[in-house]
């Protein structure tokens, strides 16, 4: 094997493969696997449109995450704020030159060249408030002057994008920002004053009618699901049908009668997993959690063992946006959270949340690669 | 930022990220948790739902019974359909879709907009009909170009065709559209599925009217797998229950005679009703002119149904049933009978000068020039009029309105055609009953019965009761007119007419005036006489008055009848039985404005009744049970 000398460490390539997370990474191949799989069955034992595509792109998206493993951590540390604020650049620049689809502004466009930039903020927004972070100490944490700064930074694109409008996305923003700023160890008082500005902004937003009426809609269809049983209802209650009748060993690879009769809204994308659950029943389903769980697990792991703070930060926001997107999903499908529109991490098809979710993955890698070093790459 | 100050925030963020396995840990058996609820715990109502959500009920219509004549000819079949329908579920804008289906198909926008009528009158929930009765080719088009057509469902359905059209119309009606008097009328819900499938087609008039419940059939049931639009993605036909094609009929008609007889009658406004005397069989039942009922399936254009309501030869008017006339002269041999019964011999002679003077006024006999001396039987053989208003003077009209209804006048026979008229036989009775509201008009005079006893007046006849009167004079038998002979397998049993209750001497100078009507030089229908003697036809003509020539106008010249204006012309009548010696058919035909029974009505009667003698159906063996049963090229299966 030809010995190539990194900058950082001076190994050749074979040390390195040897700290790439393999169990990770098989973990989230077999989970890709799963949408390959399930996007055969919803296209009705085809390959197109969607079960090829989402296997090359995940192919793409492995690469991109082996290849950002290889690059340590304090690179990527050194491109936080550079990549933060480009997000949020673009973010801001979407009112004016974005694209419109289905009623909200939410790309920029660049010939055939599409780019998403709340996208692009969830990495953002996780390594900025790793980077904030990695420069205080403990005690500065929880002081005010210095809870400003991050506050904004989450403020800032979470009002961005609730404008365009995209509720569910700057809903899992916040979500993820404010667990960083808690992992990061702010105290539980200044959480509990948060959460409570949190509801008050909640209860503004709603007494001010900030909110579209589809999205309340979308709320109060989830608070009471007889009110319209044609509407956001009747696909959660043909949702509910689809995954309860699967039963315990489901009805079998591509006989899911409430899939293959279209009895299901949007199956390749934010109802997949009623699909894998009606034909793989309660033991697939509860299969697929399992196999989330070890990620997210494994990510914690990693977070817990680097000696990087940034790299724990960073690690722990990948982390938490995953498993923010899982249970709000599989929530979402079976009636215990609102029809928000957040897909399956690499089960669902979409090639922008794949690049989001394995980019973020190829930070968690790296910051496996690299947890002997601290943030200086001096290695300990 | 190294060494104790990290060890610091390393340790909180571990206790913290320790703090969030857990959290989320917690979260996912809490959607294990709900996996197992709905998975598990609640699958068999899920499982259920499933199951409701893939199959569909679909009816499967019955064939309609076939109609058939007395010899198995086909009058009421049924013949593939090729149409389109539009199920409203599977397009957005149906509109558009029929925009689209118009490019294939002639479609005008008064059609659109009534389908689009149809389609918000069910909810969308049904497929609507289209159009129907494509041709092959356009049929094909269609099919081939269905990927571009929404919503669009090609399918063979089954129409009625009814083989000899407009020839029995009037026996057989035809059907139409269910309308939502026919939904609210129906109390069975299954019968409502039913009648609320595209294109269903229920009887509107005729026997298929009457036999409605007979002729529908039974619905059927398929199980149908089904996706979230309704469309059909798989048929369980092993497991349907089959439809059951509607029970057929067969009728007394005979469709060779009864076109034979249309024929005659083309170009008149006219009726001819021809009855087996033994059976009281309807073998003929004509009216002109006839609509085709095969138009009306479809839905008849607003300009023929117009055209059909304003036409003054009534082409909607059953006239054998639903026209009444005058009888005129043709109930001269029920006077003569009621003469008999109240004494009056049949050697009895008046002198007839052309007229008689009565109360304070003349009346005239047609002939002006007056008969001379006649007796019963040459009133008859020359329709002498004056003879009868001898004998009025001594005839009360209650026993003249009761021998009439002996004979058949002025009652209904029910034959399973609406439309009926019972006719009027005048009487003291009914004189009170028409003036119930003025007393001061209910008294009977005298005066009235010398209208009567000629078949003018108040007395008015169907033709089918004139038909029914020369077949009970010339057996003495109360004769019934009937039309269905069998109702799928049961056959109605043959008929033995009791005796009419009158003195069956009486009718024997009826008779033989009836016979030198036709068959003795100077009788009134010499010339419609059958040489044949075996088909010996004796016969009585009858002119009935529409409108009296003013003393005005007969002061202008105007005395010939052909120069009245067309609806003003008296009505042309005769009525006959062959054969004389023994008779077995009984014949009536009315033409409307035909000014006189022996030129317009007495040539056409022997001509039908010329056919009917040579053919001599009564002589054929009818179609059986079985064969009826296995009528049809469907035989009884239903449509899938």
């Amino acid at each position: 094997m030809s010995s190539i000398h990194l900058p950082s460490g001076r190994r050749d390539i074979g040390d390195y493969l040897g700290r790439l997370h393999w169990p990770m990474i098989a973990a989230l191949s077999l989970i890709a696997g799963v949408g390959v799989l399930t996007l055969y069955s919803v296209a009705g034992g085809a390959w197109s449109p969607w079960a090829l595509k989402h296997a090359i792109r995940f192919g793409a998206a492995l690469s991109l995450m082996v290849a950002m493993a290889f690059v340590p951590i304090r690179f990527w540390m050194a491109l936080a704020y550079p990549t933060y604020f480009g997000a949020l650049i673009a973010l801001a620049l979407v009112p004016f030159i974005g694209a419109t689809n289905m009623g909200a502004q939410r790309w920029l466009e660049y010939g055939a060249f599409q780019f998403q930039p709340s996208e692009a903020m969830k990495i953002g927004l996780v390594m900025g408030l790793a980077r904030y972070y990695y420069g205080l100490r403990a005690e500065q944490v929880s002081h005010p002057v210095f809870l400003a700064p991050p506050v904004a930074m989450i403020l800032a694109p979470v009002g961005l994008v609730f404008i365009q409008p995209d509720l569910g996305t700057s809903l899992l923003l916040a979500a993820t920002g404010f667990s960083i700023v808690l992992l990061a160890g702010v105290s539980w008082r200044i959480t509990f004053l948060g959460g409570l500005a949190a509801l008050i902004g909640a209860y503004g937003a709603y007494r001010f009618e900030i909110l579209k009426p589809y999205q309340l809609e979308r709320i109060f269809t989830f608070l009471d699901p007889d009110r319209d049983p044609l509407g956001q209802g009747y696909h959660l209650l043909q949702s509910k049908t689809g995954i309860g009748s699967g039963g315990l060993t489901g009805k079998g690879f591509m006989e899911g009668t409430q899939a293959q009769l279209k009895f299901l809204p949007e199956m390749q994308t934010d109802f997949i997993f009623t699909v894998f659950g009606e034909e793989f029943g309660f033991v697939g389903a509860v299969s697929l959690l399992g196999l989330y769980l070890t990620v997210i697990l494994m990510g914690v792991f990693v977070a817990v063992r680097a000696r990087s703070h940034f790299a724990r930060l960073v690690s722990m926001g990948v982390v938490v946006t995953f498993a923010l997107y899982v249970l709000i999903n599989t929530g979402m499908v079976m009636g215990l959270a609102p029809v928000v529109g957040v897909p399956l991490p690499l089960v669902s098809y979409g090639g922008t949340v794949m690049l989001t979710i394995m980019g973020g993955f190829g930070l968690v890698l790296s910051a496996h690669a690299s947890r002997d070093q601290d943030a200086s790459g001096i290695i300990v | 930022m190294r060494g104790g100050g990290d060890q610091e925030r390393k340790e909180l963020f571990t206790r913290r990220a320790a703090l969030f396995s857990g959290g989320v840990t917690l979260l996912f058996g809490g959607v294990a948790a709900r996996l197992y609820h709905l998975q598990i715990a609640n699958h068999e109502a899920f499982n259920e739902l499933a199951i409701e959500n893939q199959f569909n009920s679909r009816v499967l219509t019955p064939l309609r019974g076939e109609i058939v004549d007395r010899f198995g000819v086909s009058l009421a079949s049924n013949r593939q359909n090729f149409r389109v329908l539009l199920v409203p579920e599977e397009t957005s804008d149906p509109e558009e879709a029929l925009q689209k289906i118009a490019n294939y198909v002639e479609l005008p926008p008064s059609r659109r907009q009534r389908i689009l009528r149809e389609i918000r009158r069910t909810s969308g929930v049904n497929p609507v009909q289209v159009i129907d009765n494509l041709d092959w080719d356009e049929f094909a088009k269609i099919s081939f170009a269905r990927p571009e057509l929404p919503g669009a469902l090609p399918e063979v359905g089954e129409t009625r065709n009814y083989p000899f059209g407009p020839a029995t119309a009037f026996v057989i009606g035809y059907v139409g559209a269910v309308t939502d008097r026919d939904l609210q009328a129906e109390d069975d819900e299954g019968e409502r599925v039913l009648l609320r499938q595209p294109g269903f087609k229920v009887g509107r008039d005729g026997l298929e009217r009457t036999y409605e419940r007979e002729l529908r059939g039974v619905a059927g049931e398929m199980q149908v797998k089904v996706n979230a639009h309704g469309q059909v993605l798989d048929e369980y036909r092993d497991d349907a229950v089959q439809p059951e094609q509607g029970r057929p009929l067969a009728l007394t008609i005979d469709a060779e005679l009864q076109a034979a007889a249309m024929k005659e009658l083309e170009g008149e406004s006219a009726s001819a009703v021809v009855l087996d005397i033994e059976t009281g069989d309807v073998l003929v039942l004509a009216s002109t002119p006839a609509f085709d009922p095969n138009l009306f399936n479809t839905g008849i254009p607003s300009s023929l149904w117009r055209e059909l309501n304003e036409s003054p030869y009534k082409p909607l008017l059953n006239k054998p049933l639903g026209g009444i006339y005058p009888p005129g002269s043709t109930f001269k041999m029920v006077s003569a009978i009621a003469a008999q019964r109240s004494g009056i011999r049949p050697d009895h002679s008046v002198r007839c000068l052309g007229r008689m003077y009565y109360g304070n006024r003349y009346f005239h006999c047609w002939k002006r020039g007056g008969h001379g001396v006649v007796d019963m039987k040459n009133s008859l053989k020359k329709s002498c009029d004056v003879y009868y208003y001898d004998i009025a003077q001594q005839l009360d009209i209650d026993l003249l309105a009761d021998t009439a209804e002996r004979l058949g006048l002025g009652q209904s026979y029910n034959l399973g055609i609406p439309g009926e008229r019972g006719g009027t036989v005048p009487s003291r009775e009914w004189k009170r009953a028409f003036y119930a509201g003025s007393p001061e008009n209910q008294r009977w005079y005298p005066g009235e019965t010398l209208s009567v006893v000629i078949g003018q007046g108040a007395a008015t006849s169907t033709p089918l009761q004139l038909a029914v009167m020369a077949a009970r004079i010339a057996s003495g038998k109360q004769v019934r007119p009937r039309m269905v002979r069998m109702v799928g397998e049961t056959i109605s049993p043959q008929p033995n007419f009791a005796d009419v209750e009158i003195d069956p001497a009486y009718f024997d100078v009826a008779r033989a005036g009836m016979d030198a009507v036709t068959n003795e030089i100077g009788g009134t229908a010499y010339r419609s006489r059958l040489d044949n003697p075996d088909w010996r036809l004796a016969g009585k003509t009858g002119t009935s008055q529409v409108y009296r020539i003013t003393a005005e106008e007969r002061a202008k010249g105007l005395t010939k009848p052909e120069q009245l204006p067309w609806e003003k012309r008296d009505h042309a009548l005769f009525v006959c039985f062959a054969p004389f010696e023994n008779p077995r058919y009984a014949c009536s035909v009315v033409v409307e404005h035909g000014i006189g029974g022996s030129r317009a009505a007495g040539p056409k009667a022997r001509e039908i009744m010329r056919a009917v003698l040579k053919k001599d159906p009564a002589s054929l063996p009818p179609i059986g049970p079985s064969a009826l049963a296995a009528a049809g090229p469907a035989g009884r299966r239903g449509r899938g």
